[in-house]
């Protein structure tokens, strides 16, 4: 059979029908493979969410929360209804911390600069540990710093370790840090940590300068006991709020009783000559706080003689000081306790100021009253924790890396460019430190300065513990467990000083391979106690059961007593403004912003945009006026004003009238003129850090940030602030006769 | 071409495609009705991207079946795990190599692990349970009634390589049905 031209065709052709026949008989890829995705999808697919139990640390806070997982990743953030501290509620920053693992503008990976200046190139985590380890090695630990924020649990312990070890210098970090109040604890009650308040049993609740309801210490906490304070079993309780701005705290108050910025302590110590010349208080705190003379010893704090400066324009007399003194002695309302902090101790005389407030709790009882309602200590913890230094120690270093004395920083969230006064002058100083070193999550002011970045873990990704401080009056422990897996290749800053500490050989004292082990040796001892929330016969039962409840607490671990009453002050220790009255006529109180605080939330767009609680503003920087002040400056609303300080610095936003704020008085909220810190926070309003002097509280050296003058200098610009308020056209609700609208123009 | 040799060749050659079709006709027929005869490289378990043990991970290491195929008491599908799921364990090998010490290990975690700030990538592997299109097999139910993985599955801790080991047509699954009171209509199966 040979081969002929029709038979070629006719072979080719059945053969190419064979081929598309057969082919299509082949079965597909996709039935004979199956994927694993990179992700974990299966809770997609099933539609059912985990909860799972952790912790947030503020510089002085601790929220307990459950986080609600799907498919490995974070959806919802709640209150831990068994932690002690926030008992189920929660705050607006635990809220975003879901915007801070996924944020967009996370450094993803470790980077390093090419060259001194240079851009940035993404390294691998061993080379990131091994340049970290190469540069530490070869630096002079006496020239190497280590700055953070302030931090407490393991991660305290770890990071202590580590820089002992080293030979490191360790200092803490926060605009706003507690030195001053930590200080009159020391001095009024002998105590090293932050009490607690038991404002739900309180009657009568005195707050100098304290925004406790809004950014104080531990708000969360604070409104817990707040809200039983005003609609518990018990008998409504009465608030009174001292304060030189009208904070959320003081619309809440019963009365706001304005004085001039820095004289709430002279209020108190009146108030307390007041109650000793009575006889109403503790007959012997008086004589403890008086040195046994009485009145007589407190002569120059008789109330008319500082009446006017207390209450400046507004005109209070003595006999109103004398009216606040016997309220608060009185048993009228039940048990009185007074608090303070916040502005009322960021003056020159700020210790002075809350000595005065804290003593005044001596002579009513609140120093762990029987029947509760006053102050509650915590029991004393020799866990490390690491606290903000004082302005007076950034100085310190900030002219030691001026002079060229610092060879390595290492920096962790301690955003020193922007949160240090401007006039230090710190990003001078930090370019003549020789390598930089960050551990941020994000390109912050500082760490856009840094030589090399090994990004870190946020919140919800890492291990750890918390021993709140100010804490709930008994020991606690809490958990801090990864909700999630790290979201890009990021490593904790405990893991990477472990892993660090090992390279460098000392291990020994650093003996937990990872941060999980450090946590895990906390529950140990906790589980070897054998008592507290959580009791389990065997360790791996007590991990599972504390992890799921969020920590550990011992109720019945209590404080012991305070010390006796000190002896107060005879002389008025004054607040040393800066700058001229005549040249800068206006007291300039920044205040710690509802949301982004100090800054350090600024990068959370939840947090940007939750409205200001007085104003409604949202996304800017402004400042708060006075109609009358407006009026004779020809300031109106939304215009925008350059605000100068005594030391040249200036910064400019939009006015915003305030019928609440006093005459001689601006406020400006915190955290906003960012120049990097991701596109949220980025050239968004401006800094009042910036303008600030210097100036210290003349004990303990801490910023005193209300402590400056300023002057108003109209621009011809405007800008339309956001805010809730008049922007929606109010409607009379239909058989709701009590509410009165008045149209808006829209 | 010689009578003689022809008369010889065609029975020898007969008897040689008779063979070749007899057993062609056993190994087609052993296949439909069972698995297929473990010859010429049939019945092993197929070649995997990744040259995961269970050996290693069930028999040495301890780990429950569920602990990596999450769904398989909840829902249809036993499931895949995820790489993500891998690193929870491994993610820290690029680091410290903590957890896997052999050299094969360590090669074929390099095909798992991406450089760390690198994009993983998903894996492709290859079926070695394939059910067809008009069957609905459901794990949950049968996990739920504690049957365990192994009836199905064989000792899968002692497979270094995963392979099929029951032949899973319907008269075993009918029969098993039937042997544990479960319903044997149409629909169990057939919806």
């Amino acid at each position: 059979m040979g081969l002929t031209r029709r038979r070629f065709l006719q072979w080719a052709g059945a053969t190419g029908i064979g081929a598309v026949v057969f082919n299509g008989c082949r079965v597909p890829d996709h039935e004979i493979q199956v994927q694993s995705p990179v992700q974990i999808p299966e809770d997609l697919v099933t539609g059912r969410d985990n909860y799972y139990a952790t912790v947030i640390q503020g510089p002085s806070s601790s929220e307990g929360l459950l986080v609600r997982v799907m498919e490995g990743r974070a959806k919802k953030v709640e209150g831990n209804p068994d932690y002690p501290m926030n008992t189920g509620k929660h705050g607006l920053r635990a809220e975003a911390l879901l915007q801070a693992a996924y944020h967009p503008d996370r450094i993803k990976t470790p980077l390093r600069r090419v060259a001194k200046g240079g851009p940035y190139r993404p390294i691998g985590w061993p080379e990131a540990i091994g340049e970290l380890t190469r540069v530490l090695n070869e630096a002079d630990p006496s020239r190497v710093v280590l700055a953070t924020a302030p931090i407490r649990g393991v991660l305290a312990d770890v990071t202590h370790r580590f820089a002992d070890s080293y030979g490191a210098r360790l200092i803490g970090f926060d605009p706003l840090d507690q030195t001053v109040l930590r200080a009159a604890m020391k001095r009024v009650f002998g105590q090293d940590a932050l009490p607690d308040f038991d404002i739900a049993r309180t009657g009568y609740l005195l707050s100098f300068g304290s925004d406790f309801l809004g950014t104080w210490l531990d708000p969360t906490h604070f409104a817990r006991g707040y809200g039983e304070f005003r609609q518990g079993d018990g008998e409504r309780g009465y608030l009174v709020q001292v304060d030189s701005r009208f904070s959320p705290t003081a619309a809440a108050a019963d009365q706001w009783v304005y004085v001039t910025p820095g004289s709430e302590g002279l209020l108190a110590m009146a108030m307390i000559h007041t109650i000793v010349s009575d006889g109403l208080g503790d007959g012997a705190a008086a004589s403890a706080l008086t040195g046994g003379r009485g009145a007589s010893a407190l002569s120059a704090f008789t109330p008319s003689a500082v009446a006017e400066r207390v209450f400046g324009e507004t005109g209070g007399g003595a006999e109103r000081i004398r009216k606040m003194a016997r309220d608060f002695a009185s048993k009228e309302h039940g048990q009185a306790l007074a608090i303070g902090g916040g502005s009322a101790g960021a003056y020159a005389n700020g210790l002075f100021n809350l000595t005065a407030i804290y003593a005044l709790n001596h002579l009513v009882g609140a120093v762990d009253p029987p029947n509760g309602g006053g102050l509650v200590f915590n029991p004393p913890s020799d866990e490390p924790r690491i606290t903000a230094a004082p302005l007076r120690e950034w100085k310190q270093l900030i002219g030691d890396m001026r002079a060229g004395n610092v060879d390595v920083l290492l920096v962790r969230d301690a955003n020193i460019d922007y949160g240090l006064p401007g006039s230090l002058g710190t990003r001078e100083a930090l370019g003549k430190v020789g390598t930089i070193v960050s551990f941020s999550s994000f390109l912050d002011e500082t760490t856009v300065l840094a030589d090399l970045i090994l990004p870190g873990s946020t919140p919800l990704e890492e291990w750890g513990t918390d021993i709140p401080d100010p804490g709930p009056g008994y020991r606690t422990v809490a958990f801090q467990q990864p909700v999630i897996n790290p979201f890009h290749g990021t490593l904790s800053f405990g893991d990477v000083l472990l892993q660090t500490g090992r390279e460098l050989g000392f291990g020994d004292q650093l003996p937990w391979a990872t941060m999980r082990d450090a946590v895990r040796d906390t529950a140990r001892a906790l589980h070897e106690t054998g008592g507290g929330s959580v009791t389990q016969p065997t360790f791996p039962e007590f991990w599972k059961r504390a992890l799921e409840r969020g920590g550990w607490w011992d109720m019945n671990a209590t404080a012991g007593a305070a010390s006796a009453p000190p002896r107060l002050p005879t002389a008025t220790v004054l607040p040393k403004l800066a700058g001229d009255e005549n040249q800068y006529p206006f007291f300039l109180v920044p205040y710690e912003a509802h949301g982004i605080g100090a800054g350090g939330f600024a990068h959370l767009p939840w947090v940007q945009s939750a409205p200001d609680p007085i104003t409604t503003v949202a996304w800017a920087t402004w400042v708060d006026v006075n109609p009358t002040t407006a009026r004779e400056l020809n300031l109106h609303q939304d215009d925008i004003v350059i605000v100068g300080a005594p030391n040249g610095r200036f910064l400019e936003a939009a006015v915003y009238v305030n019928p609440a704020t006093p005459p001689h008085v601006v406020s400006i909220p915190f955290g906003g003129g960012h120049e990097h810190f991701t596109g949220v926070a980025a050239k968004r309003g401006a800094n009042v850090l910036d303008i600030l002097e210097d100036s210290e509280d003349t004990e303990t050296g801490a910023l005193a940030w209300a402590g400056t003058r300023v002057r108003l200098t109209k621009t011809r610009n405007r800008v339309k602030l956001p805010k809730l308020e008049g922007n929606e056209l109010a409607v009379q609700l239909p058989g709701e006769e009590v509410i009165e609208v008045q149209h808006v123009s829209r | 071409m010689n009578s003689r040799v022809v008369k010889i060749a065609i029975p020898v050659v007969g008897a040689s495609v008779l063979l070749v079709v007899a057993f062609v006709g056993w190994f087609v027929i052993s296949a439909w009705w069972s698995n297929p005869p473990p010859v010429l490289g049939f019945g092993e378990g197929p070649e995997q991207p990744i040259a995961f043990p269970h050996t290693v991970h069930v028999s040495d290491a301890g780990l429950d079946c569920q602990f990596c195929h999450r769904t398989v008491s909840t829902d249809e599908a036993a499931t895949i795990p995820a790489v993500a799921q891998c690193l929870f364990c491994h993610g820290f090998d690029k680091i410290d190599g903590r957890l896997s010490t052999s050299e094969t290990a360590q090669e074929e975690l390099a095909k798992l692990i991406a450089d760390l700030g690198e994009p993983q990538q998903p894996i492709n592997w290859n079926r070695v349970y394939r059910l067809p299109d008009h069957v609905q097999f459901v794990h949950a139910p049968h996990i739920q009634q504690g049957i365990s993985c192994s009836t199905c599955h064989g000792e899968i801790g002692e497979m270094q390589v995963v392979k099929q080991v029951r032949n899973l047509k319907m008269r075993d699954c009918v029969d098993c049905h039937r042997d544990n009171g479960a319903p044997t209509d149409c629909s169990t199966c057939h919806y």
